[in-house]
């Protein structure tokens, strides 16, 4: 198996996806129709409801859905089970799932006033889903910070070339901001000082390796240590230079949390997507051409299929139902509906252009895992973390240009370093936002912006701490897919509340549902066996513990929640079917 | 020959067009809605300040508040949507930036 056939099977398979199904369900259930008015035409206020053109919706949705989950989902999973299941799961995914959520969450938005998600949801189904919505958001973006500060302070501490073009980005960010809102300057110019800058501080990073790894070592002198527990069961440490990176990401994090977004996070997340652009644009062209030019570089090394090996720690990780909670992004996900109904629900100018914006975003997210998945399977045979892997692989596919293998290793890891943290100190931020929503009424303190931060900050320093990453990534998972089965969920209402067929979105909903249920059950126990149970007591593991305890509390909340909105929805249904309108119960 | 020459490179237009459009919204589109959105917060705490009275706050227009209605009057429905408008944690700042 080689890059190019896998690319044509993907090509292929969104093809046939949006010509005969996609197409089909926009024309003969949903019946888009151009003459409607949208709720831009309608409320034109040219601040939240403004119609855009498709082609710039297309490129802001794609935006808004593809960063770091498509990437650390395919790594992970394939670096579990193998390519196959991985890349089956991407196609199929993504063509019955992950397109009917994105367009049919787009679309009932746009029909109904430009409503968020949550708002429908208050409406439709109770005014408790809402909260539970709350809640949920929540949930993800504890995870969120978790996992991937977990993942950037491994990868920090691991990798000595990469730290360099971090703390240019930081620097770079805050310059971008001032060059743009206070000297307006052209935005072009501003984009080539900043990406340029940033750039070379990658490719600059591999020369003070030695730099670096002498400034970890002196940090181990100090010889502080936590220790962690590992999926297998190991006990590993934490060193002082793993603690110091990652509370490097925690600073990295509270600025962009804290700071006006003009200051900082919006420039660096500006910066972030030209650098994952042109990693994307790259890597996808180097796998095209990989086989005629470096068939090493093209070549599949990676198992097809494994079978996990969960060791002497007693982890379960069957592939169903863990798989499609290990790969969110770029099948399907639930973050999605709520940006499509918010964001790019309110800007469509014809009903007709939510497919292709909607739809075709998503197939081109399932591009972005499926070039991830590539990346790690063209480097299968090496050792090392999946980040490693995925550069290496990165670091393959722009060798066809002739651009030195370490540098282009060095690009990608710096490139998915860059997403990742991008995508953290966001989610830190909008923590902080949830925390204020939910406790500003009873306790005023959690309005104050720095508070707020800290006390999620915190939390993220514990979960992080905890040690295990894949139960983390399969937890975050777990709460992204089970609001992509109650997004669904509400879709499938919504079509029978306007006498419309609801078979395209209510299987693919119980199936993520029933999937999702049961993957937060198999990562409680999990938990449960390799780590709480072996290893309450032990003072030297309580991070780990309490961590873990932490999660096993998260994964059980989560399935009670869902059963509650389930329930819900089951009494809407009837009400719906019953031909009541469609208010819910006060509260 | 010469029609299908035109033809062709209307088309290599049309599909550049179409990706710099794409390029736009995926890069700087984010930007521009923040930035308007801004600008629109201070429009609404200008209007609030001046004609609070038109959406039930107890704010008695002055003089000079009534001077400046002719040039208001044209943005008060869309002010009154903006600002009373329901609202929940999806609309918060910065959510399009978070994927």
């Amino acid at each position: 198996m080689n890059t190019l056939i896998a690319l044509v099977i993907g090509v292929v398979v969104i093809y046939l996806a949006y010509m005969f199904y996609a197409k089909r369900v926009d024309a003969t259930i949903i019946k888009a129709d151009p003459k409607k008015a949208t709720p831009a035409k309608m409320y034109m206020d040219g601040v939240d409801f403004s119609p855009t053109d498709r082609n710039v919706l297309y490129g802001y949705q794609f935006k808004s859905i593809a960063a770091a989950g498509p990437i650390v989902g395919a790594i992970t999973a394939g670096n579990l089970w193998g390519w196959l299941p991985s890349l089956l799961w991407l196609l199929v995914g993504v063509s019955f799932i992950g397109w009917v959520q994105d367009y049919s969450a787009m679309m009932m938005a746009v029909r109904k006033d430009g409503d968020s998600l949550t708002a429908i949801s208050h409406k439709l189904i109770s005014p408790r889903t809402r909260t539970i919505f709350l809640l949920f958001i929540f949930v993800y973006l504890l995870m969120i910070v978790g996992a991937f500060g977990n993942m950037l302070a491994g990868t920090l501490n691991t990798q000595p070339s990469v730290p360099l073009g971090i703390v240019v980005l930081a620097v770079a960010g805050m310059f971008a901001g001032q060059m743009l809102y206070k000297w307006k300057m052209d935005l072009i110019v501003t984009t080539i000082i900043v990406v340029g800058v940033t750039l070379l501080a990658i490719l600059i990073g591999p020369l003070v390796v030695d730099a670096v790894k002498g400034f970890n070592g002196a940090l181990n002198q100090l010889g502080l240590m936590i220790y962690y527990v590992e999926t297998t069961g190991a006990v590993l440490p934490f060193t002082t230079s793993y603690m110091f990176w990652l509370l490097f990401v925690v600073v990295f994090s509270y600025l962009g949390a804290t700071l006006p977004i003009w200051r900082y996070a919006q420039p660096v997340n500006y910066i972030g997507f030209w650098v994952m652009a042109l990693t994307i644009v790259g890597g996808l062209l180097g796998a095209v051409l990989a086989l005629f030019v470096k068939p090493a570089a093209a070549t599949f090394t990676l198992a097809a299929y494994k079978v996990y090996d969960a060791g002497v720690g007693g982890a379960l990780q069957p592939m169903w139902p863990m798989l499609f909670v290990t790969i969110a992004c770029g099948a399907i996900s639930g973050w999605h509906a709520l940006v499509s109904s918010v964001g790019t629900g309110r800007q469509l100018e014809y009903e007709t252009d939510a497919l292709p914006v909607g739809a075709g975003a998503m197939f081109s997210e399932m591009l972005l895992a499926l070039l991830a998945l590539l990346a790690i399977s063209v480097a299968g045979k090496l050792t090392g973390t999946a980040p490693a892997m995925f550069a290496s692989g990165i670091g393959g596919f722009l060798s066809v240009f002739g651009l030195d293998p370490t540098y282009g290793a060095a690009l990608g890891f710096a490139a998915f370093v860059i997403i990742v943290i991008t995508v953290t100190q966001l989610a830190l931020r909008f923590m902080r936002v949830v925390l204020a929503e939910w406790l500003g009424d009873t306790w005023a303190p959690a309005k104050n912006i720095h508070i707020g931060t800290i006390i999620s900050a915190i939390l993220m320093i514990i979960i992080v701490l905890s040690g295990t990453f894949t139960y983390l990534w399969q937890l975050f998972g777990g709460a992204n897919q089970l609001m992509a089965s109650l997004a669904l969920m509400l879709v499938t209402l919504w079509l029978v509340e306007t006498k419309k067929n609801p078979t395209y979105a209510f299987w693919p909903m119980v199936f993520m549902y029933v999937t999702t249920l049961a993957a937060n059950l198999i990562t409680a126990y999990n938990l449960y066996v390799t780590v709480l149970l072996r290893n309450i007591g032990k003072p030297e593991l309580m991070f780990a513990v309490i961590g873990a305890g932490v999660m096993i509390v998260i994964a059980v909340f989560l399935d009670v929640a869902a059963l509650y909105i389930g329930w819900d929805a089951w009494k809407a249904y009837g009400r719906l079917k019953a031909g009541k309108v469609a208010t819910a119960p006060a509260e | 020959m010469e029609i299908g020459i035109e033809l062709v490179r209307n088309r290599i237009a049309c599909a550049l067009e179409a990706f710099r459009q794409v390029l736009y919204g995926a890069g700087a589109h984010e930007i521009v809605l923040y930035t308007v959105r801004l600008r629109a917060n201070m429009e609404n705490l200008f209007i609030l300040v001046t004609l609070g009275d038109l959406i039930g706050v107890p704010i008695l227009p002055p003089y000079y508040s009534l001077r400046l209605l002719p040039y208001l009057v044209p943005q008060v429905s869309s002010w009154k949507r903006r600002v009373l408008r329901e609202r929940d944690i999806l609309d918060a700042d910065g959510l399009d930036l978070l994927a």
